[in-house]
């Protein structure tokens, strides 16, 4: 009787509840982050064998410590690579792609540090600066897209959510084509100068704008705006009827161009989760090149 | 006259639902307006935009009823006539008209299609495309294989094509590269040395082939004298270098696999190391070899060193042992304590620097002409030579003469004084000087003087003077003797013996010879020591009551060097205790390409070697600063070989 108390402790222990909790693991804390901490203390054993290891003092890069730097280094960078075809391949497990993605992550911050201590934080306007630069590129494009992955979804989902609940991609344009719909059989009546304001506003692609619009969601031309603005002055500057046209119209663009705000921040949410591997995806291949012209002029001027 | 209009609109499905109306009437509107007999519900067309009108041979007539236009078979215009049976099309905002006859030939019909969407949104599109990045960024793949062919061509294509050109002005002393953009200095690792500047952008001037390490006859290219000569037998340098242990093992082993050969000029004159001046030598570098070398090198004469504070050979000064005629005979010997050398003087310090006895009473009835007021300082005889590194010989006319006169007559105010350094002229001097002159003549044998009466006394006097005037003149041989022997004057200083010739009336006066500079193989500077006191160092200056006893201070014991110097890093023997350690590498003393200069600094590093030899000391000016160490230019090359 005295250790009855203890029983639904017990029970709930041994996993016999029907409640189940899944907490979903990202590859940044894959494996209590197990490639951290290996890249962490990998990273400090190589300062330290950097300072302490007796050198003659003359290029880093062409000691013994120097030139194995530089080979783990080079193919550490194609092993990187490899992340491009592997992820075309989703496993589960110990080499899941997870598994892969955090590794990816972290060797990929410990090359910053073996690429500088390889350059012996010996710089030059030449082909090794360069190739040492273009890695930092990548790596710090790779540090924003991880930023990226990690806050963006959050204001993604924000942003389509709303007292009505959440509005998928696909109802987005949904919604502006049947606002239009109604914006375009509304503005029937109205007189060709009118017209052709709100015609703006229903030809311009919503879609459309430079790189820099999608990415600042600053969209400056905007038509339906300069509708909403211009339909305003017309209708303060007409005699007031008691059918408020221009009003209702002015009410419906209104509600067009809160639609595609949200559009639009949505449109550059997702172009900042995608524009960091349009630098991060090429950078890497001309590093990879500027790695062989790095490689090759070493031994052919030798 | 009637009109046919076709309103044509189309299903989800794509399927076309056809409305057709007549209107009986010679003249229709089309526009937006309701009102319209073709209603095109289009914000781009006008309330009332145009007017058709049949004329009465059938052909319409179609005009703009505002100033906006429309279009007919594609063409804008303000009016228009379309004969139905030609055809013709007319187009109104996104709407077009058709323009024909119908089956019968009789009425025009008019086929209203609408041909664009109500608005842009509603066109169809391909979603995952409108969500993505595409068409506002150049494709990842397409931007990847131009960066990547970009960078192979400027770095890899572009510097082997520059090498391939040249490549035919290798080891030509003389060939240079114009100037401009050549490929191949993108591969440059860092800018060459001071020295090898004018070689930046001619890379195939070591550079002379391909995947072959750089090669010590392209050093001889340009440097077909000056190429030291540090030892003559380059497999005893590697030898003396030993076999690499350890990951330099393995370094060597792999340079070798891959064609890189030890022993080389490069190896030690390394390069593009930046823009200044060649980088002073580190004691490593020194250690590589001089390190355990007896072990590996069992011949050498050269004893081990690797560290000045812990492992550093005993001082070997050179001091003169003989004379070959008037030429010092020099020998190499260790430091130790109570070492002798003969300079061939009977100095002895210790009496000349004595506070108490007759010398420095001298000096005290004698003040301001000596450098104290109380005793001789080492200073009244031992003058800095001009760059200050060491002292001029002490001279005895300057540093002697005033206490040890050479004085032997008077004329008028004028002291007639011996000739020093020239026994055979003191000898002539004397001699004439006791020919030339006589004994003075009494005044009682000549003129109306008064005198004793009486000749018996003026004949004595007169027998007198003329003995002494007959034998006066042997008078010189006795002086010559006094000046010679103990207790003359040149006695009291030089070693005198009767070997001479009869020029020096049998007399020879020992050589002497001041040793101008005992460490040969190393330096030191007395500039740079100015700031201690000259017996923390000599010691024994004070004490030494012996002409030969050496006061040049060893590397340890009473003044050694060690006393303040201390090892590269500074490492020293348990058994020293240093209280202001000044580190020293090999370099502060010792040069690669030594001579009788000092040991050559990187011009960038002088200040700072300066102060590093100096101590704390600080200097007043550059000017001070110049003359403290001779400065070399260049890295001098060696004036004899070992």
């Amino acid at each position: 009787m005295a250790t009855t108390p203890n029983k639904p402790a017990v029970a709930r222990k041994t996993g016999a509840s029907r409640q189940r909790q899944t907490t979903h693991q990202g590859f940044l804390t894959h494996r209590n982050m197990y490639w951290a901490k290996l890249s962490g203390g990998l990273a400090l054993v190589l300062i330290l064998l950097y300072i302490f290891v007796p050198l003659p003092g003359t290029h880093f890069g062409a000691s013994w410590l120097g030139y194995t730097l530089g080979t783990i280094g080079a193919l550490l960078i194609l092993w990187l690579t490899m992340l491009g075809m592997r992820k075309r391949a989703i496993t589960p497990g110990r080499w899941s792609l997870k598994a892969w993605t955090s590794a990816h992550v972290y060797l990929g911050l410990l090359v910053t540090v073996i690429g500088t201590l390889h350059s012996g934080f010996y710089f030059g306007w030449n082909v090794h600066t360069l190739a040492w630069a273009l890695m930092l590129l990548v790596v710090a494009s790779g540090i924003f897209g991880i930023y990226a992955y990690a806050t963006l979804p959050r204001a993604l989902s924000a942003n389509r959510y709303d007292e009505d609940g959440a509005i998928t991609e696909k109802q987005m344009i949904e919604a502006l084509r049947s606002l239009d719909r109604q914006i375009h059989d509304a503005a029937q009546p109205l007189d060709a100068q009118a017209a052709m304001l709100v015609g703006r506003s229903l030809e311009q692609d919503p879609f459309g704008g430079r790189i820099w619009n999608r990415v600042t969601g600053n969209y400056p031309d905007c038509a339906t705006h300069s509708a909403i603005v211009e339909l305003r002055a017309l209708r303060a500057s007409r005699q007031r009827t008691k059918d408020d046209l221009l009003g209702r119209i002015e009410a419906q663009l209104s509600r067009k161009e809160a639609m595609l705000e949200r559009l639009r921040q949505h449109l550059k949410l997702k172009s900042w989760l995608q524009a960091w591997l349009f630098v991060h995806v090429p950078v890497t291949f001309a590093l990879i090149a500027a790695l062989s012209a790095h490689v090759v002029s070493v031994f052919f001027y030798w | 006259m009637s009109f046919v209009v076709r309103q044509i609109a189309l299903k989800s499905s794509g399927e076309e639902i056809v409305r057709s109306s007549t209107y009986a009437m010679r003249e229709m509107t089309v526009g937006r307006d309701s009102a319209c007999a073709i209603h095109l519900p289009d914000l781009a067309v006008n309330p009332v935009h145009a007017r058709i009108a049949q004329g009465a041979d059938g052909v319409l007539t179609i005009i703009a009823t505002t100033d906006q236009p429309f279009a007919v078979d594609g063409r804008s215009t303000q009016q228009a006539e379309i004969d139905p049976a030609v055809g013709g099309e007319l187009a109104f905002g996104g709407h077009r008209i058709a323009v024909a006859l119908d089956d019968d030939g009789e009425r025009p019909v008019l086929t209203v299609r609408r041909v664009e969407a109500v608005s842009e949104s509603a066109e169809e599109r391909d979603m995952s495309a409108a969500y993505s990045l595409k068409g506002l960024l150049p494709g990842k793949r397409i931007s990847a294989w131009g960066f990547a062919l970009f960078v192979l061509f400027a770095f890899l294509a572009f510097p082997i094509y520059s090498y391939a050109t040249y490549k035919p002005l290798a080891m030509n002393q003389d060939a240079r590269r114009p100037d401009g953009i050549h490929g191949d200095s993108a591969w440059t690792s860092g800018p060459l040395s001071i020295s090898h500047k004018a070689l930046n952008n001619d890379c195939q001037a070591c550079h002379t082939q391909a995947f072959v390490a750089v090669t010590d006859n392209a050093c001889l290219t340009c440097h077909t004298k000056d190429a030291h000569n540090h030892i003559a037998d380059k497999a005893r340098l590697v030898q003396a270098r030993g076999e690499p242990a350890g990951m330099a093992a393995v370094q060597r082993a792999v340079a070798g696999a891959f064609n890189r050969p030890a022993g080389r000029c490069v190896d030690c004159h390394t390069e593009h190391e930046g823009a200044g001046a060649m980088p002073a030598t580190q004691q490593q570098f020194c250690a590589d070899c001089h390190d355990g070398m007896k072990g590996r090198l069992p011949d050498t004469k050269i004893a081990d060193a690797a560290d000045f504070g812990t492992a550093h050979p005993q001082f070997r000064p050179t001091l003169v042992r003989g004379m070959d005629g008037d030429k010092p005979l020099f020998q190499r010997v260790a430091w130790g304590p109570g070492l002798q050398e003969d300079n061939g003087l009977k100095f002895t310090h210790g009496q000349h620097l004595s506070k108490t006895n007759g010398i420095a009473q001298m000096v005290r009835r004698m003040p301001g002409q000596f450098a104290r007021s109380d005793a001789l300082a080492c200073a009244d005889c031992h003058v800095a030579d001009s760059a200050g590194a060491r002292f001029q010989p002490v001279d005895m006319e300057t540093s002697c003469q005033s206490c040890h006169s050479l004085s032997f007559d008077q004329i008028g105010g004028t002291f007639r004084t011996l000739r020093h350094g020239k026994p055979e002229q003191v000898v002539a001097d004397l001699r004439a000087f006791y020919r030339s002159t006589g004994p003075v003549r009494p005044a009682n044998l000549s003129g109306m003087a008064r005198r004793v009466p009486g000749d018996a006394a003026r004949q004595s006097t007169a027998a007198d003077y003329a003995r002494a005037l007959r034998f006066y003149p042997g008078g010189a041989e006795q002086a010559i003797n006094q000046v010679f022997s103990k207790g003359g004057m040149c006695n009291d200083c030089h070693v005198v013996t009767r070997g001479g010739t009869a020029q020096t009336a049998g007399f020879a006066i020992a050589p002497v010879a001041q040793n101008d500079r005992y460490f040969r193989k190393g330096w030191f500077d007395h500039k740079a020591h100015v700031q201690s006191d000259c017996t923390e160092c000599h010691s024994g200056a004070a004490t030494s009551n012996k002409a030969t006893d050496l006061l040049v201070p060893g590397i340890d014991g009473k003044g050694g060097c060690r006393s303040c110097h201390v090892g590269g890093d500074g490492a020293r023997l348990a058994s020293v205790s240093v209280k202001d350690p000044v580190d020293s590498s090999c370099a502060m003393c010792h040069s690669y390409h030594m001579d009788a200069g000092a040991p050559w600094v990187p011009k960038n590093d002088r200040r700072k070697s300066e102060g590093q030899i100096a101590g704390r000391q600080t200097y007043r000016s550059e000017r001070d600063l110049r003359q403290s160490v001779a400065i070399a230019e260049r890295p001098r090359f060696p004036l004899k070989p070992h």
